[in-house]
């Protein structure tokens, strides 16, 4: 074997424990942990879905409540990983001082990356397939496709989580992460077309959607989860997705490491 | 990886720029294996930005760094794995328990089961903090978060251990305590780069130290050395005017008669004499205080 080989093989595992270790953390308080991403799906469906849905025509061969059942799992994605990646990362690197800590130990900056990627890929992955499965099991999504959701959560998690990483290089404090909450986050949320289709948008926003992860977390969830168009949407906002994850996570990585590694 | 020669830590024309701020310039010392090596130096002299290039987690502008024979800015990872670090805030993992601190360590290090449970066991025993083992951080007073520092920094067995300012803020019991554990490492062989404000410190456990100022090396030797080359003999501190409202004089003298006879005679002027200290020698080379801030 390759010393580089032993080195790479060596800065996975340590990445690999760096995101233990929040796993660790995060399973001192699960309960509280949780608990938003299990309400806030439950009251999404109860009140969306169920109760507004009812009130609203159907457009298409779907309930209201199917049609925004997908949205709602890829949106357990976006925000465990957005918030884990600004506040959570914040509050580790500029308060509990973990990383400097980290640093002592063979873990580097690359280390510390690395492994708060593979948290929120994880984090993304096992929240939403959790929240899928609870979907098909209330007959509101279909189970065809259901083994693609992790990797689905993966997507979602690493981009929008990137997003929340890049904030901490921006705010001057933990406060201004709501002012990133309410200009990207918030209207990459409402204008995904998890609540209604973009078609009827104007053209304008349709094209914006684009360049929104979100969007294309939601279309990749509505293929997925209706189990219709699954590959071409998988290939093109699967693509995308993966794409901008990619080009997130190192304008992340490029933002981060000169701070971690002075 | 390439040695330079037998020293443990070799250091030559290091410089570090922060934009246009240089923080530090041409330093340049080295450390041999076992010795305990002193980093002195008021706030601000940058000790601690030498100490992170040491163990790799800051680069450097300039120089040459070789450290157990790697370079830290290429093979920090590697380098780490045989050193053992303690930072002067402590960095303790808040949201975990005393031993649950010392087994993450333990799995970053590569040690795992039973010979991580057992050492961590030896280890807590060793600085009296077995009682505390599942106690959170937040219920450690100032003394034990040190020392709970001190002792996972000796979980990977360190050949290099690098104490930054280990017993600031710690009561004189505590203190003796990581003294005596530092003379015991010392005695196995570790070899310690410590930096500290405490002069006494520094001149009892110190083989060997330099003092920076304002980035750059002013002296370095050991400390009984330095103090009989620049500063022998004593130093006596008393009020010009004897009256307590005058500027306070600071004055070196061979002997303690001399200081005797240098007060004002019937002036009811009092002061104190003392052997000459470190303190002494830096102020003498520097016109500044180790303890004052740039």
């Amino acid at each position: 074997m390759t010393s580089h080989l032993r080195s790479s093989i060596e800065s996975v595992r340590l990445s690999g424990l760096v995101a233990l270790r929040h796993w660790l953390v995060f399973r001192r308080d699960f309960f509280a942990n949780v608990s938003p991403t299990l309400v806030d799906p439950f009251l999404y469906i109860l009140v969306f879905g169920a109760w507004l849905g009812t009130q609203m025509q159907s457009a298409g061969p779907r309930s209201y409540l199917e049609f925004m059942a997908p949205g709602i799992a890829a949106m357990t994605a976006l925000f465990t990983s957005f918030f884990e990646g600004s506040y959570g990362f914040y509050v580790r690197l500029v308060y509990e001082n973990v990383f400097k800590a980290l640093m002592t130990t063979p873990v580097g900056p690359r280390e510390v990356l690395f492994g708060e990627l593979i948290w929120l890929g994880s984090k993304g992955a096992i929240m939403s397939s959790f929240v899928s499965l609870v979907l098909v099991v209330m007959g509101v999504a279909k189970p065809n496709y259901l083994l693609l959701t992790p990797i689905m959560g993966i997507l979602i998690g690493v981009s929008c989580g990137a997003i929340g990483l890049l904030a901490c290089t921006f705010v001057k404090n933990i406060n201004q992460f709501q002012a990133v909450y309410a200009w990207i986050i918030s209207p990459m949320f409402f204008v995904s077309g998890m609540f209604v289709p973009i078609a009827g948008m104007p053209a304008l926003i349709q094209k914006v959607c684009w360049l929104s992860p979100f969007y294309h977390g939601v279309q990749l969830a509505q293929a997925t989860l209706w189990a219709e168009g699954v590959l071409s949407a998988w290939i093109i906002h699967g693509g995308i997705l993966a794409a901008m994850a990619g080009l997130l996570a190192t304008w992340m990585w490029h933002r981060i490491y000169p701070q971690l590694y002075g | 990886m390439s040695v330079l020669g037998a020293a443990i830590v070799e250091v030559k024309g290091l410089g570090k720029a922060y934009g246009k701020t240089q923080v530090l310039s041409d330093v340049g010392f080295s450390i041999n294996s076992g010795e305990c090596f002193g980093l002195l130096g008021p706030n601000g002299a940058g000790k601690s930005t030498l100490i992170k290039i040491i163990y790799g987690v800051v680069a450097r502008s300039q120089g040459d760094v070789r450290v157990l024979g790697w370079d830290p800015q290429v093979d920090g990872k590697e380098l780490r794995k045989h050193l053992g670090v303690v930072m002067q805030d402590d960095a303790l993992d808040e949201a975990m328990t005393v031993r649950g601190n010392m087994l993450m360590f333990c799995r970053f290090h590569g040690i795992k089961g039973r010979q991580a449970a057992s050492r961590v066991d030896d280890l807590l025993e060793s600085m009296s903090l077995t009682a505390k083992a599942q106690a959170k951080i937040s219920a450690l007073s100032g003394g034990m978060r040190r020392r709970l520092a001190f002792v996972r920094s000796l979980l990977s067995n360190p050949r290099l251990l690098i104490l930054d300012e280990p017993t600031t803020g710690l009561d004189p019991a505590v203190r003796h305590a990581l003294w005596d554990k530092i003379r015991e490492l010392k005695r196995n062989g570790t070899t310690t780069i410590l930096t500290t404000h405490y002069m006494d410190e520094a001149e009892v456990l110190c083989d060997r130290l330099v003092v920076i100022d304002q980035g750059r090396v002013k002296i370095q030797g050991n400390p009984k050395q330095l103090i009989q080359d620049h500063c022998p003999g004593y130093v006596g501190v008393f009020n010009e005017d004897g009256a307590g409202t005058g500027n306070t004089i600071r004055r070196e003298y061979a002997t303690i008669d001399a200081f005797t006879s240098d007060m004002k005679p019937g002036g009811g002027q009092t002061g104190v004499i003392r052997p000459s200290n470190l303190e002494d020698v830096f102020l003498k080379l520097t016109g500044r205080d180790l303890k004052e801030n740039d």
